[in-house]
């Protein structure tokens, strides 16, 4: 199941879908928290140290097409599958959830919009 | 970002909480079209009840499949009332009302899980019956059984 918390800013969203994430994960599903807000705060609600939070490196949003830079060469790290961005960008939150950061919407991927 | 949420999203045995931009213009972005459920959190106060009416229609229209609203922050049966009232006028069925804490408060506060400072907070509870309205909602034989 994919469930998206939308909401106004101060709304109390972030602190409803970190706790979701955490009560879902305690049923024994297997939970990814997806943090898709530029000004990401999920972790703090998941229960991750600052320190650690801090540190969390978010999804490249180049990975998943191949684009040419100046010299012509591809740029590198596209075409992981969900297990390996899992693997290499997702935090161990508390009670077995994973944590990723997609953050900001990629201008050039979203120009054609 | 989309190219990620799909991509990611065709791991079948996954379930996903994505916690979306705060506000509205992404929407319109296409970034929630890999959502099955939307969730859409709301106070008991005008802005806000404008802001989730907008919302849904935006998810509407982008096709996701299942709107809920959260009652957010709610302190008293009027506070309810308001927001029970607009949602079923735009048919959108209320799948929580978490109640005002000062748990929640305090947590943020610290800069810690409401979850592990006060695990049994009313609010915690609330986002419990939210995980299991949603499973209930996801069973397959689910004929009258969707919450609304």
């Amino acid at each position: 199941m994919k469930v998206a918390v939308a909401g106004k800013g101060g709304s109390g969203k972030t602190t409803i879908a970190g706790t979701l994430a955490r009560v879902l994960a305690q049923g024994g599903n297997r939970v990814l928290a997806i943090d898709a807000d530029p000004n990401p705060n999920l972790a703090v609600n998941l229960g991750i140290e600052p320190e650690t939070a801090a540190r969390i490196e978010p999804v490249p949003h180049s990975f998943s097409h191949h684009s040419k830079n100046a010299e012509g060469r591809y740029s590198v790290g596209m075409d992981l599958s969900p297990e390996e961005i899992v693997a290499r960008y997702g935090t161990s939150a508390p009670d077995g959830v994973t944590l990723l950061l997609v953050g900001r919407v990629e201008s050039h991927q979203a120009g054609a919009g | 970002m989309r190219g990620i949420l799909e991509h990611l999203h065709t791991s079948e045995s996954l379930l996903t909480v994505t916690d979306m931009e705060a506000g509205l213009e992404h929407l319109k972005r296409g970034t929630l079209e890999h959502a099955e459920v939307l969730l859409i959190v709301v106070e008991p106060y005008f802005k806000s009840l404008e802001a989730a009416g907008r919302i849904a229609e935006l998810a509407r229209g982008l096709g996701v499949p299942a709107l809920y609203a959260v009652a957010n922050k709610v302190r008293s049966e009027r506070d309810e009332v308001a927001i029970s009232d607009y949602c079923a006028a735009r048919g959108l069925p209320v799948l929580a009302v978490v109640p005002f804490d000062a748990d929640v408060a305090e947590a943020e506060r610290q800069g810690v899980a409401v979850l592990d400072s006060a695990p049994e907070a009313a609010a915690v509870g609330a986002v419990r019956g939210i995980a299991d309205g949603l499973l209930a909602t996801n069973q397959p034989e689910r004929e009258g059984r969707v919450a609304d």
